[in-house]
């Protein structure tokens, strides 16, 4: 039976320390009586588990783990509701509305369909980096299908593909950032301003590109303005402590 | 068709309305929070699962409102009766009132664990409050004692007769019966002294027990004029406002306690359902410096003044109100759902510093005194950082059971302490 020296409460012969003041429990009859544990309370490197054999412990000592969501038939239902949609497309297609593929459309819009909801709904463990290239690689794969059947490639790879690039990228670094960096109401603020920024003036690039025009700067510019301001002001907001408690009291809802 | 099976077919088409407390709950429900509430049982010999599982199995059909899943309609959550397979028995963990998700588990929102001598009881508290759960634990321990081959087992009390059909006053939502004062006491909030602590991280949930002697309890709550719970009460009080004297602080803030009171006390009910309301004793110490006895003192005046039939009633009623407001009624659940975790996030919860419940002396039938040696109960995991205390007794055992998911267990050491110092015997167990 062992007391707390600080508490006075009586600990549970399993205890190592006091759960109050985490002060050890140290009996003297381990070490061989009183003298021989002052000499050698210093060198102890861990706190004796009182009388040497194993003591049941008042509560388990493995930890348990939160049961998980079974999404395997929503999973299920919405993959067979794909299937069904561009199979269905594709048989109408081949028996009814002959002439040009157009099922092709549906069945890649279904099959990006189905890759965007994979994290969601079939296979939760997937990291989400690799989620969005996944997402960034069917975009383009439909894109690049719906101008072979139109058969106009050039804006697929002139303007298509390296929009989705593009977006794909941006979105992967929100997400890092979101996902490594500090994270509050005002810092997530701070990367999708600049994120919208960037984003808008890779477009007009793109675009000027595209249209075989002069690269230069013009509606991007003002949305890169205002979100430089805005930028700037999240920033100052940031590093000045009592004004980012003024505007928590200011607008909180 | 057979009486049982049409029983069978009458049950699957039921479902029930959530009762008045409960709405609340599930809108709390976060991935790393649910309101869930354990309660234990202390048996003299092993538990042996399979024979458990067995008791589980036939004891859940008796009670409809916990073998039940939750469901979302358009304006309210409501319960249907879950025929799926579970709830099983499983071996206890470290880290009890884990959250609990309505679509996992097979939808059950009951858990049931074995470790030891110890049998476990989790439970949502949208299924029913501390009552209700004990209804469950203790017929199903009876029934587990009763296929073990204990004879002499009555049922009485909080065990029921597994064999009856459900009452229908055990299924109803008995706020609502009892709403009916003519006026609407309004609430008084304030904000109150929140514990400053370290996060635990996701799933931690530290408890700390005391089991301390009825008596020597009771004897020491004698000489300061005042029951078990008003000293007990006390006692937090005077944890926390040391607690507080302790931090570095501009301005000191008002303590209080939530305290869930049964209302099955004052208004006659037999429902296994939510039937609690809250009252919250504290002291300022804006007001001045308050010895021990001061606060036992205004704990056991603030008691006697609102613990009676007249004010409980104006409580629930204004409670009620809320509900029974048509243009409330019709607005869609998810900006319900918004409204009620925006209140309870910016109100209700800065209301109270600690929670403590006590679910009193504990009765069992005559025949199962002696296959049982204690009971534990858990107001699970804090909805902010605090600790929430639960107090039970059966025979001359008292357990006060502390519940925290900060690291620091300041409030406990002060409280202990305190019990210590006032000439109590206490024992500590823990998880920590």
């Amino acid at each position: 039976m062992s007391y707390c020296v600080n508490c006075g409460v009586e600990l549970d012969a399993s205890a190592r320390e006091c759960p109050l003041c985490n002060t050890p429990v140290l009996n003297p009859e381990d070490y061989g009586g009183y003298a021989a544990l002052a000499a050698k309370l210093s060198r102890i490197p861990r706190v004796s588990s009182g009388s040497g054999k194993e003591t049941e412990t008042p509560f388990p000592k493995e930890k348990g783990q939160v049961e998980t969501v079974n999404r395997k038939d929503l999973g299920i239902l919405l993959s067979m509701v794909v299937l069904a949609t561009a199979a269905t497309c594709g048989i109408l297609n081949a028996l009814v509305f002959r002439g040009v593929l157009w099922s092709l459309t549906v069945i890649g819009a279904c099959v990006v369909l189905w890759v965007i909801m994979i994290p969601a709904v079939i296979y939760k463990g997937q990291s989400i980096y690799v989620s969005l290239l996944y997402d960034g690689a069917a975009v383009s794969i439909y894109l690049y299908m719906l101008a072979y059947l139109t058969r106009s490639k050039g804006w697929v790879w002139g303007l298509g593909i390296p929009i989705t690039v593009l977006v794909t990228v941006s979105l992967e670094l929100i997400t890092l950032c979101i996902r490594k960096l500090p994270r509050s109401f005002l810092t997530v603020a701070l990367y999708l301003f600049t994120a919208t920024g960037l984003l808008c003036m890779g477009l007009e690039i793109l675009i000027d590109r595209y249209l075989e025009r002069d690269i230069a700067l013009s509606w991007s510019a003002v949305v890169l303005t205002v979100c430089a301001i805005l930028d700037i002001t999240v920033i100052t907001m940031l590093s000045r402590r009592h004004l980012r408690e003024e505007m928590r009291r200011r607008l909180h809802f | 068709m057979t009486k049982k099976e049409n029983k069978v077919k009458t049950q699957r088409g039921d479902w029930y309305k959530l009762d008045l407390s409960a709405i609340v709950y599930p809108t709390l429900q976060r991935r790393d929070f649910s309101s869930v509430y354990r309660l234990s049982v202390v048996l003299k010999e092993e538990i042996k699962p399979e024979v458990l599982q067995q008791a589980l199995d036939m004891t859940l059909p008796r009670f409809p409102t916990y073998k039940a899943a939750i469901r979302k309609g358009l304006f309210w959550r409501y319960l249907e009766p879950n025929d799926r397979p579970g709830p099983f028995v499983q071996e206890d963990v470290r880290n009890p009132c884990q959250p609990m998700y309505f679509k996992a588990n097979n939808r059950y929102l009951v858990r049931v664990y074995y470790y030891g001598n110890r049998i476990s009881l989790e439970a949502h508290h949208s299924l029913g409050d501390g009552t209700g759960g004990m209804c469950v634990l203790l017929t199903m321990t009876a029934t587990y004692l009763r296929l073990l081959g204990a004879g002499g087992i009555q049922n009485g009390g909080f065990v029921l007769d597994i064999d009856s059909e459900p009452d229908e006053e055990e299924l109803e939502d008995a706020y609502m019966r009892y709403a009916n004062a003519k006026v609407c006491p309004p609430r008084l909030e304030e904000k109150t002294y929140r514990v400053r602590g370290t996060a635990e991280p996701f799933y931690t949930l530290n408890i700390i027990d005391g089991i301390m002697s009825v008596s020597e309890v009771m004897a020491v709550a004698k000489g300061y004029h005042a029951t078990i719970t008003e000293y007990l009460n006390a006692v937090l009080l005077y944890a926390l406002l040391t607690k507080q004297r302790e931090e570095p602080r501009v301005s000191l803030r008002p303590v209080k306690i939530a305290m869930p009171v049964n209302l099955r006390r004052f208004f006659p009910s037999i429902t296994l359902r939510n039937f609690i309301t809250m009252i919250y004793p504290g002291v300022d110490p804006r007001l001045g410096e308050y010895t021990f006895e001061e606060i036992v003192e205004h704990v056991h005046n603030y008691m006697r003044y609102h613990l009676n039939e007249k004010f409980l009633r104006g409580d629930i009623t204004t409670n009620a109100a809320t509900q029974r407001n048509p243009l409330i009624r019709v607005v869609p659940l998810f900006i319900k759902d918004y409204v009620v975790r925006l209140f309870y996030t910016r109100i209700q919860d800065r209301n109270s510093s600690a929670g403590l419940t006590n679910m009193g002396a504990l009765k069992v039938p005559e025949g199962m005194r002696d296959y049982i040696q204690r009971f534990d109960i858990y107001m699970g995991q804090p909805f902010s950082r605090r600790t929430n205390c639960a107090i039970i007794s059966f025979g001359d055992i008292l357990t006060v059971n502390f519940a925290s998911s900060i690291i620091e267990a300041d409030v406990e050491r002060h409280f202990f302490r305190k019990l210590v110092q006032d000439g109590i015997h206490v024992k500590i167990e823990s998880n920590r």
